[in-house]
């Protein structure tokens, strides 16, 4: 599903020009579940952001479903990663001032969905999270680990096919971490890709394999059995 | 979607109410003061379009030039002949009109005998040029015979009451009875003149009103004369075959030319309210340089509103920074994040258009009062201003919101989820242009209004050469044969000083002149320039308290007087005398009559501080051939009301059958004014307003970068900074933007205003002190509006904006 060839990113400032990824490549498959681990600064988050056209490399190849998308222009890679991938943020990054039910909804207003559409998904995903009962209440109202699940709820509510999740759990309890990490695995087993960057080993051990990053490389990959 | 962005559009508001309260009242003031100098645009621009037929209508004006070609006069009226000459040469012409204007008139009914004033005479054809409503009578005959009149409904009632007024004859003057043939609705407010009283012209031809000879007068320039042509004529080529008419038709004939030192034009009657200021106008008339000023104010205003809006969002941008991180993560295009923001300040314009309208409707019954504008609410109300005032908050909403929208929709995603994104980094050397732009517009409005101001109480307290104050000027004439009697009783009461009349009351335009010769070498050598003259009597220079400056006033110890001069100092240069004493005996012919100079008045201001000193002569020929209709009384001091009791009584023992009225000559000169009180007015609300809202922009704005800068505020304190330093510290970059604005402004404004003031003949010169006070007000102002957030971060306790940290 994914496939980077030598991918490059650097950092300038006036003076320094920091090595974010150095000429690194990988491979993930559909339905795979891979966890990205590495030391801070190693270029785990830059990587996550490339793989989310969310940033452009500067150099290398990296193909989704097969196309090349290093090239593509804003437009494109905002259509493609509102069809393909939901993200879910250490720090939930839900909207403030939209209620829990409107936060999940907006990735379907954003492709279009017809608002009598919208309702029933909305409502089945928030279901499916456990926070139906909490639909009209505004983030700041929720725990944690409840902003968390509806934070999931929106990154899966378009269906995409790849979920990318950067330090999931990093702002929770290990209760409420490991009830993410229950819904990541529910996800995945029901066919959706997932890469998650994460610091704890804990949560690696849910994935089904481990890279691990130093200075913007590989240096080791580990297979979960 | 629109409905989510309206959504997060109205949370967000609540959310941030100060800044959001700000951006709101902001637009509402903004927006309403458009809405006011809308009411006064609308107004101007309505002149004469109730007028069905004032797209085809022109009025024929007539130049008179100089021997050197230059234009010494231009009237908005012509002689009587013209008329039908014009009429007979162009047969394209459908109908030609001529009114003639009487004034004021005294009016007598059975025991009713009231002064009454806009009364003209007015060819049987009146109404078919200007669209009136006919309420009795008939509009196509009611003008046709002589001695008949047609009158306003108002008039009507004041004299016949629930009578038919029709048939009834009314009195004019004591000596002419008319018979009321129509009764028409009163032209409305935004008509170019108002007749009251339209009497029909035929009665011109009786010889006891003018004779049809004077009607054939080509020196009498007081005929309003106006042309009908087919919609959409092209009157160019009428207008280029006028010189060629004038030889024409012209006493003289062709080979003398008189189209050398006369010229005919036409004017667009719709051009007539706003763009007309010539001489013997029939009402004062607007001025489109004042629509445009004002046009010009309303969109600066706006402009500080809406950049009032730019600045606060782009400065709170970090507030929203991660909703538009997370927007574009899940899928949002840029044009998208657009279109949000651009919803969003729509919004909030049409949410301050609704409160601007609340505002427009409180704050005109006021500005109508202070600034005596007759401004309505209700010329808002028409289908075209309501959808041009409907669209406006689109229009505001896009030019305060696009920059913001563009900057914001700009953001990384990936950077302001990490909070990498730092405050307004990108935007800040933007905000200073629209800070720069603000204080520039403030400024700029400062010297205007100052300079305004100055120049108004320049003209109030200048010093005309003539005194003007504890002068009672009659509404009537007087016969010339009870005038000594008259002016004798009045004299008796110490209260009263002095008694004049005159052909022209001070205040009045100098219209009337003359040829003039001076003989030298025994020759006469007639005078290049016009000379202007004013009929008096001996009581003019002491009633007007007009200072000689060589010779002597006319004297009835000297019986030639009535063939002698006086004239100003500008006369005596102008003809070349070098000082006043040597024009002093000199042989002159003035008109028709040879006399000397007796006496040469210090130059005084006749005409208003509009116009300058022109060359003019005082004379007094023989009494009851020539108009002095117009009386002064020089009262004697304190005692005004005891003064205007006994001429009153003096007036009647000798006026019995006319009216008794007055008006005092200073509140005559005020009015000359008039234009000027208004605008000083306006520009100074208005620019209060501005700076108001300028101040509103940078207070917020200021909260906004202190907030930012809460730890560095703490760190400094810590280190020992005084809350001075700090303050100084907080304020400096703000202040350094109200100076490059003063430095880009002041001399912008010095330049409008000085244009402004050349259309005074006697103007104050901008002093640089103007300036200075107009840079460091709003320096000040500036340093004020900061200092309230300043201070207040400068005196918390470092050790919480340290925890918070």
């Amino acid at each position: 599903m994914i496939k980077i060839t030598d991918l490059q990113k650097y950092y300038r400032t006036e003076e320094v020009e920091t090595i974010a990824l150095n000429k690194l490549s990988i491979e993930v498959k559909e339905g795979e579940f891979v966890a990205i681990m590495g030391p801070s600064g190693c270029g785990k988050s830059t990587l996550l952001n490339i793989l989310g056209l969310l940033d452009d490399p500067d150099g290398g190849s990296y193909l989704f479903n097969s196309i090349e998308v290093a090239d593509f222009n804003e437009r494109k890679r905002a259509d493609l990663r509102k069809h393909n991938i939901g993200f879910v943020f250490q720090s939930f990054n839900l909207i403030d001032e939209l209620t829990v039910f409107e936060n999940v909804e907006l990735p379907l207003i954003y492709t279009g969905v017809p608002a009598s559409e919208r309702v029933g998904r909305v409502e089945k995903v928030l279901d499916k999270m456990q926070i139906m009962h909490r639909r009209n209440h505004y983030p700041q109202q929720l725990s944690g680990g409840q902003q968390q699940r509806v934070a999931v709820a929106r990154a899966v509510v378009n269906n995409p096919k790849l979920i990318l999740a950067d330090e999931p759990t990093g702002n929770l309890d290990s209760s409420n971490g490991n009830e993410v990490m229950e819904l990541l695995t529910d996800l995945n087993e029901q066919g959706t890709t997932i890469i998650m960057v994460t610091h704890s080993e804990h949560d690696a051990r849910y994935s089904h394999r481990i890279i691990r990053l130093l200075d913007g490389q590989t240096v080791m990959e580990n297979i979960m059995i | 979607m629109i409905k989510n962005y309206l959504r997060s559009a109205w949370r967000n508001l609540k959310r941030h109410k100060f800044i959001s309260g700000i951006n709101v009242l902001g637009l509402t003031v903004g927006i309403a003061c458009c809405l006011i100098i809308l009411t006064y645009i609308i107004k101007e621009l309505s002149y004469d379009t109730y007028n069905a037929n004032a797209k085809d209508i022109y009025r024929v004006t007539r130049i008179f030039k100089a021997n050197d070609g230059s234009v010494s006069l231009h009237l908005s009226a012509v002689a009587p002949p013209y008329a039908h000459l014009l009429k007979n040469e162009f047969p394209d012409i459908k109908k030609v009109t001529q009114i003639y204007p009487i004034g004021g008139v005294t009016l007598r009914y059975k025991e009713k005998l009231l002064n009454e004033k806009n009364a003209y005479m007015a060819d049987e054809n009146f109404f078919d040029f200007f669209t009136s409503n006919i309420l009795k009578g008939d509009a196509k005959t009611a003008l046709n015979e002589p001695y008949s009149v047609v009158i306003t409904e108002e008039l009507a009632r004041r004299y016949f009451g629930n009578e038919d007024p029709i048939n009834k004859q009314l009195l004019f003057d004591n000596q002419l009875n008319f018979k009321v043939t129509g009764v028409f609705k009163d032209l409305p407010a935004n008509s170019q003149f108002h007749p009251e009283i339209l009497m029909s012209f035929s009665t011109l031809n009786d010889e006891k009103v003018f004779g049809k000879k004077a009607l054939t007068n080509w020196g009498n320039n007081s005929f309003y004369t106006y042309l009908l042509f087919p919609p959409n004529y092209n009157v160019a080529h009428i207008a280029a075959q006028l010189p060629a008419f004038i030889d024409k038709v012209m006493p003289g004939g062709p080979n003398n030319h008189p189209s050398k030192y006369t010229e005919l034009t036409l004017q667009k009657f719709l051009d007539i309210h706003l763009k007309s200021h010539l001489d013997s106008e029939l009402e004062d008339n607007g001025d489109i340089k004042r629509v445009y000023i004002f046009s010009a104010i309303a969109l600066f205003i706006l402009l500080i509103a809406c950049i009032n809006y730019m600045n606060l969002s782009t400065a709170r941008s970090t507030l929203r920074a991660k909703e538009i991180g997370v927007r574009k993560v899940i899928g949002a295009q840029k044009k998208e994040i657009i279109t949000q923001f651009l919803s969003e300040s729509v919004l909030i314009a049409y949410a301050s258009l609704m409160l601007a309208v609340l505002a427009t409707w409180l704050a005109l019954p006021a500005i109508n009062h202070i600034a005596d504008l007759g401004l309505s609410f209700g010329s808002l109300l028409q289908p075209d201003i309501i959808l041009a005032i409907a669209l406006l908050p689109l229009a505001v909403g896009l030019l305060s919101g696009v920059y913001p929208a563009i900057f914001m929709s700009s953001f990384n995603p990936a950077k302001v989820l990490k909070g990498l994104f730092k405050a307004g980094s990108g935007s800040l050397s933007f905000r200073k242009v629209l800070v720069v732009t603000q204080f520039s517009i403030s400024i700029i409005l400062i010297v205007a209004t100052t300079v305004v101001l100055q120049q108004l109480k320049y003209i109030q307290n200048k010093s005309l050469g003539l005194s003007k104050d504890q002068v009672v000027a009659l509404g009537n004439g007087i016969p010339a044969e009870t005038f000594d009697a008259f002016r004798t009783d009045l004299l008796r009461d110490p209260s009263i000083r002095e008694v004049a009349r005159s052909s022209r009351f001070p205040s009045d335009r100098l219209l009337d002149d003359q040829s003039m010769s001076v003989m030298e070498n025994g020759k006469l050598q007639p005078v290049q320039a016009d000379v202007k003259y004013v009929n008096t009597d001996y009581g003019f220079v002491p009633t007007y308290g007009i200072k000689m400056a060589a010779g002597r006033n006319f004297s009835r110890d000297f019986g030639t007087d009535s063939n002698n001069y006086i004239i100003n100092v500008a006369a005596a240069k102008m003809i070349g005398w070098k000082t006043p004493n040597a024009a002093i005996g000199h042989d002159v012919k003035y008109g028709d009559i040879s006399g000397k100079i007796i006496g040469v008045t210090n130059d005084f201001h006749f005409e208003s501080l509009h116009q300058d000193i022109v060359p003019m002569i005082m004379r007094m020929p023989a009494f009851g051939k020539e108009n002095f209709s117009k009386v002064g009384i020089k009262l004697a001091g304190s005692h005004a009301s005891a003064a205007l009791k006994t001429i009153e009584q003096t007036w009647r023992k000798y006026q019995a059958n006319t009216p008794f009225s007055y008006y005092f000559l200073d509140e005559r000169f005020q009015k000359l004014y008039t234009a000027e009180q208004q605008q000083g007015t306006l520009f100074t609300i208005f620019s209060f307003i501005a700076i108001f809202i300028a101040c509103l922009g940078l207070f917020g704005l200021s909260a906004f970068t202190i907030s930012q800068r809460v730890k560095e505020i703490g760190v400094r304190k810590v280190l020992g900074a005084s809350v001075p330093q700090i303050v100084i510290e907080l304020s400096k970059d703000f202040l350094k933007l109200v100076i490059v604005a003063s430095v880009i402004a002041l001399p912008i404004a010095w330049y409008a205003m000085h244009k402004w003031l050349l259309d005074f003949a006697s103007r104050i010169s901008i002093s640089v002190w103007v300036l200075v006070m107009a840079g460091t007000a709003s320096l000040v102002i500036a340093f004020i509006t900061i200092s309230f957030q300043s201070i207040k971060a400068a005196l918390a306790n470092p050790v919480k904006s340290l925890r918070s940290e």
